[in-house]
C-alpha cells in the first residue's frame, strides 16, 4: 500500500496547495517593497544603459539625420521592441478569452509589458523624421497610401503606436483596479496613497466586477486589433516601401505572429525571475510554464510556417523582383544573420521545447526563451537593416538592381540597441514596485476556482468553469 | 494447472475501488488483476496499476524512416531524370522539403497508430473473460490466476466489496 | 455555460446507437434519393470522360473553372475535422465531445470527394498514371517533384490516410460497445473491427495519450495541405492575382472558416435527424460560433492584406484585374454575394448570444458562409484567367456547362450519401467521449452558486 501511494506521488506532480485569500493579498502586496540588493544593482545598471541608449540615439540623430541608409538598426529596434512590448500583453488576453485557468496568475506580468511601449515610441521618433516623404522627384513611391496625403505614414504610424500604448495601459489599468484597492488596504506610504487614488472607490460590488470583466474584454479586443494594425503599418511603411519591388503580403502577419512569440518568451523570462527572486512558487505553479511552453512551441512552428510560405513564393516566382527580394533579405549580405536567426528562433527552441520534461520545468524554458529573443532580434535586423540601407534615390526603380552592401552596427547602434532592450526590462522591473507582479484578485480567483480533490482513489484537480 | 480468471461486476466505482484495495491487501500481485470500464476514468482512480508505455518512441522512429525514404525518393528521382523545369536546379532542396515533410509526417502518423494499437496490446482476438454490461456503465474487476488455490480468496474479496455478480472463465 | 445533464450509460447507448441498432424512418428513402443523384453524377462523369472536356465550358484562356474551384472548396471543408478535433483535444475543451467524430468524418469524405475533381479534370484520368504514379523505373522517367501538382496529391493522400487512421483509432471503444450490443453477422464484423477491445486502463490510457499525440501530428499536416493547394496558384508568376506570399495562411484560415461552418451545419442536421437533443445542445453551437467569429474576422484581415498588397505594386494589369473582380459584370454581383454571405451577414449575427444558441439560425448562417467561401475560391481562380491580356489569340468568356453543374451537385450528394452510409454502421457521436464527460464533470458550490466544474488529472 505504502509503496503504491509513493509511486503515485512520483507519477504526478502534487496538486497546487490552497492558500487563503487574505494571505495572498498580504504576501503579494509585500513583494512591492523591500527589493533585494541584487534587484537594486540590476535596476541601476539597466537604468543607466537605457539613458546611454537615449543619449546615443540623440547623438546619432544629430550626426546622421541626413543619411537614411544608416538607420536600419534603429528600425530593427523599433520592430523588436514592438514585438516584445506589444506581443506580451496578448498573453494576458487570448487565454483569458479561452477561459484557461492557468493564465490567471500570469496576466499581470504580461500586461506590465504594455508600459514598455514607451521605449518603442522613443526609438520611433527619430525614424519618423528620417523616413523619406511619400512623393519624391515628383512621383509617388509604392506604399499602402495610394492617394493619401504626404504625411500619412509618418503621422499614422506614430499615432497608432501611441494608441497601442494607451490601450495597453487601459487594459492593464482596468484589470488592476481591485489590486489598487488591495494596495490601499494593505500597503503603506506612497503606495497606499497611490492605491487609494487609483482604486477609484473599488469595494468589489457585483456591478463593479461586471464592468471590470466587460472592460477587460473590450480593451483586450481593441488591443489586439490595434496591435495587428500597428504591425501592418510598421512593416509596410518602415520596411517594404523603402525597397523598390519588395511586395510581401504576408510580412505584417509574419511580424505579428513572431511578435507574439517574442511576447510569450518575454513573459516566460519575467515570470521565471519574479517567481525565483520574489519567492512566488506558491502562486506561480509549474502548470503556467507548462502551458506557456506549449504556446511557445506552437508559435515556434508558426514562425517557420509563415517564413516558408513567403519564401517559397519568391523562390518559385523567379521574376526580377522576386529574385531581388530574396537576395536582399535572405541570400545576400544578411545570409549569415538570417541563418543564425532561423537556428535560434526555430531549430534550437523547437528541439528544446519538444520535450515534455522541459516544458514542465522552468530552467530550460527560460533558456529557450532567451534564445528565441536573440533569434528574433537577428531576424528583425536581417529584415530592416537591408531595407533601410537601400539608397533613397533608387526608390522609383521597378526592382532593386544593386543589392547594397551590409551595414554593420557602429558603437552608437550597439548602445541604442542595448539601451532599448534595457529600457523594456527596466520599465517592467520598476512597475513591479508599484503593483504586485501577480494579480492579487486573479490569484485569489485561481485558488477559488481550482481545488485539489481525491477522485475515488486518485488525485485530481477540480476546475470550476463559471460563465 | 490451467490459467483461469474471474470477473467481479460492480455498478458503482467506489465498491470497485474497494475490491481493488482488497485484492492488494490479500496479497495479489500487481498486474494479475485489472479493472475494466466503459469509459476512461482519471488515472489512478481505482488505485490500479498505472501502465507504462513507450508510445512516444513510435512517431520518432516512423519519422526517421519516412524522412530517410523521402530524401532518397526526391533526390534520386531528380538525379535519375535530370530535366530542368522552371529554371530550377536539378536538386531543388526547397521543393524537396515539402515532399520530405509530408512523407516524414505520414510515416510518423502511421507509426503512431501502430504504436497505439501495439501499446494497447491489440489486436487480441481472445480477450478473455468479459461482460457486455461494462459498456453500459458497469465496472469489472478481473483477476487472473496461475494458481487455482487463490480463487476462493479473490471471490471473497469481491463479495466483501459488494460485487453484484462474479463470472468464471 | 454548461447545460449539463445527468445521463446514464444505458440511455446514452440507446440514443446514440439509434442509427446502427435500428433504422430511422427517413434513412432508406433519403439514401435512395441520394443514391440516384450519385448514380446520375457518375453517368455524367462517364459521359464527360468518353466525350472529352469539350462538354464543359472550359476553353482558352480559362482552363481552371468550376472543377478546380470545387476541389479547393472540398479541401477547405476537410479542414474542419482535424482543426476541431485536434485543437480541442489539445486544449482539453470540454465541448468538443459531441463534435469530434462528425468533424473527422467530414474530413475523410470531403477529401475523398476533393480528390475526384483533379482526376476527372485531367480529361483522361488514366493518364494520371504517368503524372503521379507509378515510378517508371524501366524507362527512367520520374514525376517532377518540383511541381506543386505532385506535392498536392502527396499532401492530400497524407492527410487522407492520417485522418482515416485517426478516425479509426478514436472509433475503437465505440466498436467495442457496438460489439456488445449486436448479434449475428454484425456482431462478427464489430468483433473483428474492435480488435478485442476490453476497456482496461492500458487501453484507455492509449486512447488519451495517443489521441493527443495524433492530434499534435495531424495539426501540422492539416496546415500544410491547404498551403500546398494554395501554392498551386501562388507560385505561378504568370497569372495576376495569384502570385501572393499570403496565399498559404490565407487559404488555411479561409478553409477553417468554411470547414467549421460546415461542422455547424452538420451538427444541426444530426440533432434534428437523430433527435440527439440531449447530446448536441445549444451550448455547443455557442461554443463553436465564438471561435468562428475570431476565425472569420482573421480571414477578413487576410483578405484585406491580400487586396492591399495586390494593389501595392501599382502594376496596371493587377489593378485591372481587381477592377474586373469587383466592379465589372457579372463578377461584381458574385463579389457582393461573396462578401455578404461569407462575412457581412453571418458574423455580425453571431455576435449575439441569442443567435449563437438558436440552432435554426446557426444552420442557415453556416450555409451562407459556405456559399460565400465557394464564391471566394471562384473569384480567386477564374477572373485571373478570364481577364483579357495581350497576346491571347482566342478568347472566350467562361460559362460553366450543365455537365459541370451536374458534377458539382453530385459532389454534395456524394458526401451526404457517404455520411449516411457510415451512420448506418458507426456512431456519429463518440459514445465514450460522451460518457467520459459524465465522469469528468461535476458541480461545485461556490457560496450559493452552483458552478460547473471539470476534473483535471494532475500532470
Amino acid at each position: 500500500m505504502a509503496s503504491e501511494a509513493i509511486a503515485h506521488e512520483s507519477e504526478h506532480h502534487a496538486p497546487p496547495p490552497q492558500v487563503a485569500a487574505e494571505i495572498i493579498a498580504r504576501e503579494l502586496v509585500a513583494t512591492t517593497t523591500g527589493a533585494s540588493g541584487r534587484f537594486k544593482v540590476w535596476a541601476w545598471f539597466l537604468g543607466i544603459a537605457s539613458i546611454a541608449g537615449i543619449v546615443a540615439l540623440v547623438l546619432k540623430f544629430i550626426d546622421q539625420s541626413d543619411d537614411s541608409t544608416k538607420w536600419g538598426y534603429v528600425a530593427a529596434m523599433v520592430s523588436f521592441l514592438l514585438s516584445i512590448a506589444g506581443g506580451a500583453p496578448m498573453v494576458a488576453m487570448a487565454p483569458v478569452m479561452a477561459k484557461a485557468n492557468w493564465v490567471r496568475p500570469v496576466t499581470r506580468i504580461a500586461s506590465l509589458f504594455s508600459f514598455a511601449g514607451v521605449a518603442t515610441i522613443i526609438m520611433l521618433i527619430p525614424l519618423v523624421a528620417i523616413l523619406p516623404p511619400l512623393v519624391t522627384e515628383g512621383a509617388r513611391r509604392r506604399t499602402i497610401w495610394y492617394m493619401a496625403p504626404d504625411y500619412s505614414p509618418h503621422v499614422w504610424t506614430t499615432l497608432s503606436l501611441v494608441l497601442l500604448l494607451v490601450t495597453g495601459i487601459a487594459l492593464f489599468y482596468s484589470a488592476a483596479l481591485p489590486d489598487f484597492a488591495s494596495m490601499r488596504d494593505h500597503a503603506t506610504g506612497w503606495r497606499q496613497r497611490l492605491g487609494k487614488r487609483l482604486a477609484r472607490g473599488w469595494v468589489g460590488t457585483d456591478s463593479q466586477w461586471r464592468t471590470l470583466r466587460m472592460r477587460i474584454g473590450m480593451f483586450g479586443t481593441f488591443y489586439f486589433l490595434i496591435l495587428v494594425f500597428v504591425n501592418f503599418l510598421v512593416t509596410s511603411d518602415f520596411g517594404q516601401s523603402l525597397v523598390p519591388g519588395w511586395r510581401d503580403a504576408i510580412l505584417p502577419m509574419y511580424h505579428t505572429v513572431s511578435g507574439f512569440q517574442a511576447g510569450v518568451a518575454g513573459v516566460v523570462i519575467a515570470l521565471y525571475f519574479s517567481r525565483k527572486y520574489m519567492k512566488l512558487e506558491k502562486y506561480v505553479h509549474l502548470d503556467a510554464f507548462w502551458s506557456l511552453g506549449r504556446l511557445l512551441f506552437a508559435l515556434t512552428l508558426l514562425w517557420i510556417y509563415f517564413f516558408y510560405s513567403s519564401f517559397i513564393v519568391f523562390w518559385y516566382g523567379r521574376s526580377e523582383n522576386d529574385i531581388a527580394t530574396l537576395n536582399l533579405q535572405v541570400r545576400g549580405p544578411m545570409m549569415g544573420v538570417f541563418i543564425a536567426g532561423m537556428v535560434l528562433i526555430w531549430v534550437v527552441p523547437w528541439w528544446i521545447l519538444i520535450w515534455n520534461k522541459v516544458r514542465r520545468g522552468t530552467g530550460a524554458m527560460v533558456v529557450g526563451s532567451f534564445i528565441i529573443l536573440v533569434g528574433l532580434l537577428l531576424d528583425r535586423i536581417r529584415t530592416f537593416v537591408p531595407a533601410w540601407s537601400v539608397p533613397p534615390d533608387q526608390i522609383h526603380e521597378r526592382w532593386l538592381k544593386v543589392i547594397p552592401e551590409a551595414y554593420w552596427p557602429t558603437l552608437f547602434d550597439v548602445l541604442i540597441m542595448a539601451g532599448g532592450i534595457s529600457m523594456v526590462a527596466f520599465i517592467v522591473m520598476m512597475m513591479t514596485r508599484v503593483l504586485p507582479v501577480l494579480s492579487v484578485w486573479q490569484v485569489q480567483e485561481f485558488n477559488l476556482l481550482s481545488k485539489p480533490i481525491r477522485y475515488i482513489r486518485g488525485h485530481a484537480t477540480l476546475v470550476a468553469k463559471p460563465d | 494447472m490451467s490459467t483461469q480468471s474471474i470477473l467481479g461486476l460492480f455498478q458503482q466505482p467506489e465498491p470497485a475501488a474497494d475490491a481493488m484495495d482488497g485484492l492488494k491487501e490479500a496479497g495479489f500481485e500487481l498486474g494479475t488483476f485489472d479493472v475494466l470500464t466503459g469509459t476512461p476514468y482519471p488515472e489512478g482512480a481505482f488505485g490500479e496499476y498505472v501502465p507504462q508505455h513507450r508510445l512516444f518512441r513510435f512517431p520518432a522512429f516512423g519519422a526517421i524512416i519516412g524522412f530517410t525514404l523521402s530524401v532518397f525518393l526526391t533526390a534520386a528521382t531528380q538525379l535519375a531524370y535530370p530535366i530542368v523545369t522552371g529554371g530550377k536546379p536539378i536538386l531543388s532542396i526547397f521543393a524537396m522539403l515539402i515532399i520530405m515533410y509530408e512523407m516524414t509526417m505520414l510515416a510518423g502518423v502511421i507509426a503512431t497508430v501502430v504504436g497505439i494499437i501495439f501499446e494497447s496490446r491489440l489486436p487480441n482476438m481472445k480477450p478473455g473473460i468479459y461482460d457486455t454490461r461494462i459498456t453500459e456503465g458497469w465496472i469489472g474487476v478481473v483477476i487472473t490466476f496461475d494458481d487455482d488455490s487463490k480463487v476462493a480468496d479473490a471471490e471473497s474479496v469481491l463479495n466483501k466489496a459488494g460485487a453484484l455478480e462474479i463470472k468464471h472463465a | 455555460m454548461q447545460q449539463r445533464r445527468e445521463l446514464d450509460q444505458v440511455y446514452t447507448n440507446r440514443k446514440l446507437l439509434n442509427g446502427q441498432l435500428d433504422t430511422p424512418k427517413w434513412w432508406a428513402p433519403t439514401v435512395s434519393i441520394l443514391g440516384v443523384i450519385v448514380l446520375l453524377g457518375l453517368i455524367v462523369i462517364a459521359i464527360m470522360i468518353n466525350k472529352g472536356l469539350g462538354v464543359t465550358g472550359l476553353s482558352r484562356p480559362v482552363y481552371w473553372g468550376l472543377f478546380i474551384t470545387t476541389f479547393v472548396f472540398w479541401v477547405g471543408i476537410s479542414h474542419a475535422g482535424i482543426m476541431i478535433s485536434a485543437i480541442l483535444r489539445l486544449t482539453q475543451a470540454e465541448w468538443r465531445r459531441p463534435v469530434t467524430r462528425a468533424a473527422e468524418l467530414l474530413t475523410v469524405f470531403s477529401l475523398l470527394t476533393a480528390l475526384v475533381f483533379p482526376l476527372i479534370h485531367a480529361g483522361r484520368p488514366w493518364r494520371i498514371a504517368y503524372w503521379i504514379m507509378p515510378y517508371d523505373v524501366a524507362r527512367g522517367i520520374y514525376p517532377n517533384i518540383r511541381s506543386p501538382l505532385i506535392m498536392d496529391p502527396v499532401a492530400i493522400s497524407t492527410y487522407l490516410i492520417g485522418s482515416s487512421l485517426f478516425l479509426y483509432i478514436a472509433l475503437l471503444p465505440d466498436l467495442g460497445n457496438l460489439r456488445d450490443r449486436t448479434a449475428g453477422w454484425k456482431n462478427a464484423m464489430y468483433t473483428v473491427l474492435a480488435l478485442g477491445w476490453r476497456g482496461n486502463p492500458r487501453q484507455w490510457k492509449m486512447q488519451t495519450v495517443g489521441g493527443i499525440l495524433l492530434s499534435a501530428l495531424m495539426l501540422p499536416i492539416f496546415v500544410s495541405v491547404h498551403s500546398i493547394v494554395s501554392w498551386d496558384f501562388a507560385i505561378a508568376a504568370a497569372v495576376e492575382g495569384w502570385h501572393s506570399t499570403i496565399f498559404a495562411p490565407y487559404f488555411v484560415i479561409g478553409a477553417v472558416h468554411s470547414g467549421v461552418s460546415a461542422v455547424v451545419t452538420m451538427m444541426a442536421l444530426m440533432r434534428w435527424l437523430w433527435k440527439w437533443d440531449d447530446f448536441i445542445r445549444p451550448e455547443h453551437f455557442d461554443a463553436l460560433a465564438r471561435p468562428l467569429i475570431v476565425v472569420a474576422t482573421g480571414w477578413l484581415g487576410f483578405t484585406f492584406l491580400e487586396l492591399t498588397f495586390a494593389l501595392y505594386g501599382q502594376d496596371a494589369p493587377e489593378i485591372a484585374l481587381r477592377e474586373m473582380q469587383m466592379f465589372e459584370w457579372p463578377w461584381n454581383l458574385l463579389f457582393i454575394i461573396f462578401f455578404l454571405t461569407a462575412y457581412a451577414i453571418p458574423v455580425p449575427m453571431w455576435l449575439f448570444k441569442r443567435v449563437r444558441t438558436n440552432i435554426a439560425l446557426m444552420f442557415w448562417t453556416s450555409i451562407l458562409v459556405n456559399i460565400g467561401m465557394w464564391l471566394e475560391r471562384f473569384l480567386i481562380i477564374v477572373p485571373g484567367l478570364a481577364r483579357r491580356t495581350p497576346f491571347v489569340y482566342t478568347w472566350e468568356a467562361y460559362r460553366p456547362s450543365a455537365v459541370e453543374w451536374t458534377i458539382f451537385i453530385w459532389s454534395f450528394a456524394w458526401v451526404t450519401f457517404l455520411m449516411l452510409l457510415f451512420s448506418k454502421f458507426f456512431p456519429l457521436v463518440p459514445l465514450f467521449e460522451q460518457k467520459e464527460s459524465q465522469v469528468f464533470t461535476d458541480d461545485v458550490m461556490i457560496g450559493r452558486a452552483k458552478v460547473p466544474a471539470i476534473v483535471r488529472e494532475a500532470d
